[in-house]
């Protein structure tokens, strides 16, 4: 016998393995789990260098070392899979990407080379500063930490569409038609026909694979098994897909791709784009549920990509459709870190958000998430899109939206540390005479002004040039207009809607309230003994507790909540009220990623009693301990009440401990909180479910609970992947909140 | 305006009553049980906890003490403010949440609970009651969607010795409230060293017409520190195993879900 069930068993145990192979060569890593394998015995790249200062970059240098790169992986066929394909490296990896460098490519000389001279920095060698420089924003970047975007990853969704309707060799033939229309662009139809030919050769290196694999294989039911494989392989190596398994392979192998060129890469609404393929092979009787079940969960598997379903369409027609429940059947199968999105509306099937909830209770895995269909349309309307296109717009990335195929965002790129903005005003006002929360606040609003504005330089400098650095030559496949017009997405896009997000709402509500509370309306505290205990990082206890005790963000009608909406309220202002060229706009949103514990070493004692040092709190999230009983519905209430409203998000995280179960009413309680979240106008929620013990026991020998998925915020993760300082901030989060 | 005493309001309780909940707990009860492990709801009147282990030796007391070291224990409230506060869970009931009014005794102070229902039920809002059954307010049992009642020990003597009140007020009251056809959930916590009368309670509970489900509640001793804070003596029973209460749960497993 050679079952499903069998089958996913020991796809499943082969991810645990790889996760903890990863592990020890790539050290701890707190980023998604990408899909990656290990690297294979013997794998070398060679890379070339292009420009004087050590690096590469532009049509050439990035087509070349892609070449390489994906020339030098090893095929990669799991006997049990119906999928085949997988990534292990990147070529930005060669250019001293600090951030994202696994361990074992530390030891490269050329990288130890940069890391000697002080590459310590993200994005060490990425951008061409020789070329495009920006010295002059330095400084204020620093001043306001902000996260300038500058070479940021490609955050931008494709339109699978248009590569599901050409295929690796039509897209070869648009390609040649556009490069005879636009003869004067030859370079950048050479490059890109590099790298399709790249990607063909590495599926025939698997169709290679698969058949010295039939040849030694014995088991009747596994060759027949890779004999499909082998004929779908044949069929998509350069013909569009054509049958729902070709449809997901031939994704497989655009992923890896798009991984391999940068990372980058984002789903797509996986059941409407999927439902005609799964119908047409129903029809013909060559696919039954089963089947498109393993085959869901395989694609799952290959990569944790951002998928959707459910949701609405334009008409505020429901969307759900047997294949968005076969999906969550085949996630539930697999059960491993799944990024699904489910987009809620009040016209779509309640049932089918009850299942949702019912997957997220019962695996505990941190899979689905839930998006507002309503809130984020109608918000991202403002920005002067139709209804249209705002429906079109999906959750693709780990708190991120994008229109497939024609928007520009570099979403979860940008970020301001407005603790650190609030720092620099409250140090500005320590030399004046007249002080109060008023001026405190003018002076915080004029710095936010200017932070807003270096954001502004470094995002049109970035878009202005990005295409000359690092082109996207793999995601340009699937835009609209690119090989039409033989241009890099960055100059072409239809919709360059940027959005720019805040981190530390809390940590600045909560210390405007503390002083308005404690200085001005008790008069307990001066100024001056405020600033002292600034400056002495809280020595004196007392005063520590006068201020850490003031009532929080998300305690609910609070002073610190009033502050939360007017800090939104503000930065909303400033974000949208900057200029831009071009039609360029930029969209607010509150978002902080894994970032909390970095931007939180950059600010210094903050008067809400949060330490010289200490983690931010996470996005929209208010600080731990905001409620005695850590009411979640105050919680949901307050984020609902400082979204920006413009399409982007302010994320909604919460954790539960497993008493709250399906058997004691769990499943409708949860709903009817993602419901009334949602009622209030929030936009997306990342919910936990976590057994306390396990967790805790993970905590400390994260070996033992290897596929212990956690969602560390819009993405999820394997715990034993994450960095100790990271675990702990994951587990201080749940245990402060359950 | 008249206030209530209330001890704290906890939003989004899981675990009082159906779906998500508001829980209003009311300072002040009549009985004193043995085993009670919210201390602070006994007294009508305020009172002063003290944490020694929070305190951090400022000298300052008497300027207020931000530490949690020393604190106060109970809030007049008016209905208005109680209601403001349900209302902020509103979005979140669904079609079985709502507002659950516990204790102490809420039917202590019954006048501002019926208002208080009565603002609720205008909003539609679905009111549950948590209560030891010694006070009967037939008026304030209509208002009610649910009733979460305590029958804790049959033998009338043997309760009066560990609540200091006798219960045959409360048996004609559980036989009043289930004449007015309000869905009952009984519960009984489980302390190990006292002769319950476990099977009589579950015979009495047997014959009523509106019991939904009946819940055994396991001793634990929690509420010690609270004791300590309010410098009262703890007395100290033993926790029942899982295994017991495992057992206990299928022997009376007849009496859930009855209606």
């Amino acid at each position: 016998m050679y079952t499903y069930k069998e089958r996913l068993d020991a796809m499943r145990k082969t991810k645990i393995a790889h996760t903890l192979a990863k592990r020890k060569q790539n050290g701890f890593t707190d980023l998604d789990d990408f899909g990656t394998v290990p690297i294979s015995e013997g794998y070398k790249v060679i890379p070339w260098y292009n420009s004087e200062n050590g690096s590469f970059y532009g049509l050439d240098g990035m087509s070349d070392n892609f070449c390489r790169v994906i020339g030098a992986h090893e095929p990669y066929v799991d006997k049990n899979e119906m999928l085949c394909g997988r990534w292990r490296d990147m070529l930005v990896n060669y250019r001293g990407d600090i951030h994202y460098m696994p361990d074992w490519l530390k030891n490269n000389l050329k990288n130890e080379e940069f890391i000697k001279k002080g590459a310590t920095a993200q994005w060490s060698k990425r951008w061409d500063e020789q070329r495009f420089p920006y010295d002059h924003l330095k400084d204020d970047q620093k001043k306001y930490n902000i996260t300038s975007g500058i070479d940021s990853d490609a955050h931008f969704a494709c339109d699978y569409r248009i590569g599901f309707e050409l295929g690796f060799g039509g897209l070869l033939e648009k390609i040649n038609k556009y490069r005879k229309i636009n003869p004067d662009k030859a370079d950048f139809y050479d490059a890109e026909e590099r790298c399709v030919l790249a990607i063909v050769d590495f599926i025939k290196r698997h169709t290679e694979r698969i058949k010295e694999m039939i040849k030694t294989e014995k088991v009747p039911e596994i060759r027949e098994n890779l004999t499909e494989m082998l004929r779908v392989n044949e069929n998509i190596t350069l013909g569009k897909p054509s049958t729902l398994h070709e449809v997901c392979q031939w994704t497989v192998y655009f992923n890896c791709a798009s991984r391999i060129y940068t990372r980058d890469g984002a789903g797509f609404q996986l059941d409407t784009l999927l439902y005609p393929y799964y119908i047409a092979d129903k029809e013909k009787g060559i696919l039954d549920d089963e089947k498109a079940k393993f085959l869901i969960a395989d694609l799952l598997l290959s990569d944790p990509h951002y998928y959707q379903i459910s949701g609405v369409d334009a008409n505020d027609n429901d969307m759900t459709n047997p294949l968005s429940y076969l999906i969550l059947e085949a996630a539930d199968a697999i059960n491993v870190s799944c990024n699904l999105t489910v987009r809620v509306h009040p016209n779509c099937d309640r049932e089918f958000l009850k299942k949702s909830v019912f997957y997220l209770m019962k695996n505990k895995n941190g899979w689905p998430r839930f998006a507002n269909d309503e809130a984020l349309s109608a918000g991202y309307m403002k920005n002067g899109l139709d209804k249209q296109t705002a429906r079109e717009r999906i959750a693709v990335g780990c708190n991120w939206l994008c229109v497939p195929g024609r928007e520009f965002p570099m979403n979860d790129t940008v970020k301001i540390n407005i603790a650190k903005v609030f720092e620099v005003a409250l140090s500005e006002m320590k030399n004046e005479k007249e002080r109060s929360v008023e001026r405190l606040f003018e002076l915080y609003s004029k710095h936010l002004e200017k932070a807003v504005s270096v954001v502004a330089e470094g995002v049109n400098l970035h878009i202005d040039h990005i295409g000359e650095v690092t082109p996207e030559l793999i995601m340009n496949l699937m835009m609209k207009n690119t090989l039409e017009r033989g241009e890099d997405i960055s100059r072409c896009a239809e919709i360059y809607t940027v959005g720019v997000d805040g981190a530390g709402l809390a940590v600045v509500a909560d210390s405007f309230a503390a002083l308005k509370t404690r200085i001005e309306d008790e008069r307990v505290l001066s100024w001056e003994e405020m600033y002292e205990s600034i400056e002495n990082d809280f020595a004196d206890r007392r005063i520590y507790a006068m201020m850490k005790s003031t009532p929080r963000y998300c305690s609910g009608n609070s002073v610190a909540d009033a502050f939360a909406k007017r800090l939104t309220d503000n930065f909303v202002c400033k974000v949208k009220g900057q200029k831009m060229p071009q039609g360029r706009t930029l969209v607010p949103g509150w978002f902080s990623w894994a970032r909390s514990i970095e931007y939180g070493k950059t600010v210094g004692a903050t008067p809400n009693g949060r330490r010289s040092g200490e983690p931010l709190t996470h996005g929209a999230n208010p600080e731990a301990g905001f409620r005695k009983d850590s009411a979640v519905t105050a919680q949901s209430s307050g984020i609902a009440s400082v979204q920006c409203g413009y399409g982007n998000t302010a994320p909604l995280q919460i954790e539960f401990d497993p008493g709250v179960t399906l058997e004691n009413g769990g499943l409708e309680r949860v709903t009817d909180l993602i419901l009334g979240h949602f009622e209030l106008g929030g936009t997306l929620i990342n919910i936990n479910v976590i057994d306390k013990e396990k967790i805790m026991q993970a905590k400390d020998d994260p070996d033992k609970y290897p596929d212990l998925v956690v969602r560390v915020t819009g993405f999820t993760a394997y715990f034993a992947s994450l960095s100790p300082a990271f675990r702990e901030l994951v587990v201080k989060r749940f245990i402060d909140e359950t | 305006m008249k206030k209530a005493l209330v001890t704290e309001i906890r939003r989004a309780s899981f675990h009082d009553g159906p779906g998500v909940r508001t829980v209003v707990f009311f300072k002040g009860c009549p009985l004193r049980c043995a085993w009670c492990h919210n201390p602070e709801c006994l007294s009508f009147e305020k009172e002063e906890l003290y944490y020694p282990d929070k305190c951090i030796a400022c000298g300052r007391c008497s300027e207020g003490c931000y530490t949690g070291a020393r604190s106060v224990c109970g809030r007049e409230m008016s209905v208005d403010e109680i209601f403001g506060e349900i209302m902020g869970d509103m979005s979140y009931f669904g079609k079985d949440g709502g507002a659950t009014f516990s204790g102490g005794e809420p039917l202590a102070q019954g006048e501002i609970l019926s208002e208080l229902l009565d603002k609720c039920r205008s909003r539609g809002i679905n009111c549950a009651l948590e209560t030891s059954m010694l006070i009967w307010n037939e008026e304030i049992f209509k208002k009610c969607d649910l009733v979460m009642a305590d029958i804790k020990i049959w033998d009338s003597d043997l309760h009066e010795k560990y609540t200091g009140v006798r219960n045959e007020r409360i048996k004609e009251n559980f036989l009043a409230l289930d004449a007015l056809g309000i869905p009952i959930i009984a519960r009984t916590p489980v302390i190990c060293e006292i002769d319950q009368g476990l099977d009589r309670i579950a015979d009495f509970l047997s014959g009523l017409k509106n019991l939904v489900s009946y819940e055994l509640l396991p001793y634990h001793p929690l509420g010690r520190s609270k004791y300590e804070a309010l410098g009262k003596s703890f007395t100290e029973f033993s926790v029942p195993s899982k295994e017991y209460m495992k057992g206990l749960s299928e022997k009376y497993v007849y009496l859930q879900r009855k209606t």
